[in-house]
């Protein structure tokens, strides 16, 4: 069973742009031009507002930790024979832990959690979501402790 | 408003059907459906089936195979979806049906056939669920949502891994009594703390079965359920709400608002409230996922739910026995017939047909939950023997 490649589909949307900014170590959210609604994941169209033009609005700042988890047992898309790679995803299954970090205006972003081993992490720790460039060249976001 | 009754059940066993086909699954139960009914197939004027994917039954439009294998053509039919609480879809479109006086005997059949696939693609199609865009990416699979709810309620209720696996335990050992379920063995505390890590803190124990099966009932205005049987189980409450599609979006990630809309709409339908309710069966596709529908069921305050069931409470016996049909744990949960076999499990817990050691005393009155991806859908039925 073959499933189309995830970043594809992010590049066949209106909000490309988030993966292109993502490859150049921009982490951003859609800002609604009708209502000024902030939305992430980004999205080009507001369900407050109806309007369907945006800006990019960079994501800055430290988040808190509101859940997070370590997958063990891998969906089909981090199998090991996997022949395609995403781009912001790790390629190998590799347990590493995904975050949720809750922002102070209240944005949620999902990342993978760097330079925290799983056992170590708490709910409420404070993390920065960051864009950052694997070794092959494609973008994900992490969230970063610091010293990471 | 016109009552609905439930006037037939049929149940085939769950499990790693190798033996069967997604039409021979669903006509095992459709045949044990119409002999407890005993009423001919040619009485039915209206089928709904539920199955949830096309990806694991690898064609379009699977609902034509069970059609044409139960001999149903030229009659009108089709399939709802909604992903793990597909079953419960076809089972309110079935009670529309009949409401809507389109038809006044409707036969509502769920199945799956889910063993064809390898463990990777139904993890892929199911995590896919859930916000495929932007959190799937991250390998959030389906054990890895239900898993950030878990962290999320340990954290804001002080919820515990051994009460998480006190559900598989309670779940198993009246499964073992189910001559349907899957996996028919009780486990102990120790198993289940100690089975291998799935998605942190959900270990192997915490997590439903991959399953093949099928369930069937047969639905009828009040006039003709009345006509068939002495002792109908009428379908008297129904809700249904939806959730945000990414986790991200819940406000708060220890309750799913799907479950607290859809149990609020059955509730006043059936008039009646959550301490009135008799039997439950809900959605423990995992066993956190069985302690938040407590919660959101309003069987236990918030934050509750851990107690509750390390208190033996959702036990036979306790303050409100929960899945001793083995829930989807135990019994299995083929995504398709999920939603249909819980209707006929309460539907036999009014009757008192219940298999000895797991039938609730004096049940009048039964819910099912069932639940469509984290929380995007989720169905709420009451039944009532009155
Ligand atoms: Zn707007």
């Amino acid at each position: 069973m073959q499933f189309r490649d995830f970043s594809l589909l992010v590049r066949d949307t209106k909000v490309r742009g988030f993966a292109e900014g993502l490859e150049r170590g921009e982490l951003r959210a859609s800002r609604c031009v009708g209502c000024g609604a902030v939305h992430f994941p980004p999205r080009s169209d507001c369900p407050t507002c109806w309007s369907g033009e945006f800006t990019w609005e960079p994501i800055t700042g430290t988040g808190r930790l509101i859940t997070y988890t370590l997958i063990k047992v891998p969906p089909r898309h981090f199998a090991p024979d996997l022949t395609q790679r995403a781009p912001f995803s790790t390629y190998v299954y590799a347990p590493t832990a995904v975050g949720l970090v809750e922002m102070e205006d209240g944005l949620r972003v999902m990342g993978w959690v760097c330079g925290v081993a799983a056992q170590n992490l708490h709910v409420g720790m404070a993390l920065t979501p960051k864009p950052e460039v694997l070794d092959d060249g494609r973008a994900t976001i992490v969230l970063k402790s610091e010293g990471c | 408003m016109a009552r609905v009754g439930v006037v037939g059940i049929g149940h085939s066993r769950f499990g790693i059907r190798e033996d069967a086909s997604l039409r021979e699954l669903a006509f095992e139960a459709v045949r044990s459906c119409i002999n407890d009914a005993d009423v001919p197939l040619s009485d039915v004027q209206s089928m709904v089936v539920a199955i949830a994917s096309d990806e694991l039954s690898y064609a379009l439009q699977p609902s034509a195979q069970v059609g044409d294998y139960i001999g149903f053509h030229p009659k009108p039919s089709f399939r709802a979806e909604a992903a793990c609480a597909s079953g419960s879809m076809a089972v309110r479109a079935g009670w529309m049906n009949i409401a809507s006086g389109l038809a006044d005997l409707v036969l509502v059949v769920g199945a799956e056939k889910m063993t064809e696939a390898s463990t990777p693609d139904v993890t892929e199609v199911l995590g896919r669920a859930g916000d495929f865009l932007w959190e799937h990416p991250f390998g959030m699979t389906f054990p890895g949502y239900y898993a950030m709810i878990a962290r999320a309620h340990m954290a804001k209720y002080g919820t515990t891994e051994e009460q998480l696996a006190a559900v598989a335990v309670k779940n198993h050992k009246y499964g073992a009594l189910n001559p349907n379920a899957h996996m028919r063995k009780e486990i102990t505390l120790e198993k289940a703390m100690s089975s291998f890590v799935v998605a942190d803190p959900l270990k192997l124990f915490d997590c439903c079965l991959v399953s093949d099966g099928a369930a069937a009932i047969l639905l009828a205005s009040e006039a003709v359920a009345k006509k068939l049987r002495p002792d109908p189980v009428w379908l008297s409450g129904l809700g249904l709400g939806t959730g945000s599609l990414a986790l991200a979006h819940r406000e708060d990630l220890t309750s799913l608002e799907a479950t607290v809309e859809a149990a609020g709409q059955a509730y006043r339908m059936a008039g009646i409230g959550p301490e009135d309710v008799d039997v439950a069966v809900v959605h423990d596709c995992f066993t956190i996922a069985e302690i938040v529908a407590y919660e959101d069921l309003g069987f236990c305050p918030r934050g509750e739910g851990g107690p509750l069931v390390e208190h033996g409470e959702t036990c036979i016996g306790g303050r409100i026995p929960v899945n001793v049909d083995g829930g989807l744990k135990s019994k299995g949960h083929p995504v398709g017939a999920t939603g249909v076999a819980m209707a006929v499990e309460i539907v036999k817990q009014l009757r008192g047909q219940a298999e000895e050691g797991r039938q609730v005393p004096q049940a009048d009155v039964g819910l099912s939950h069932n639940v469509g991806g984290n929380g995007q859908h989720t169905a709420v039925h009451i039944f009532t023997r009155a």
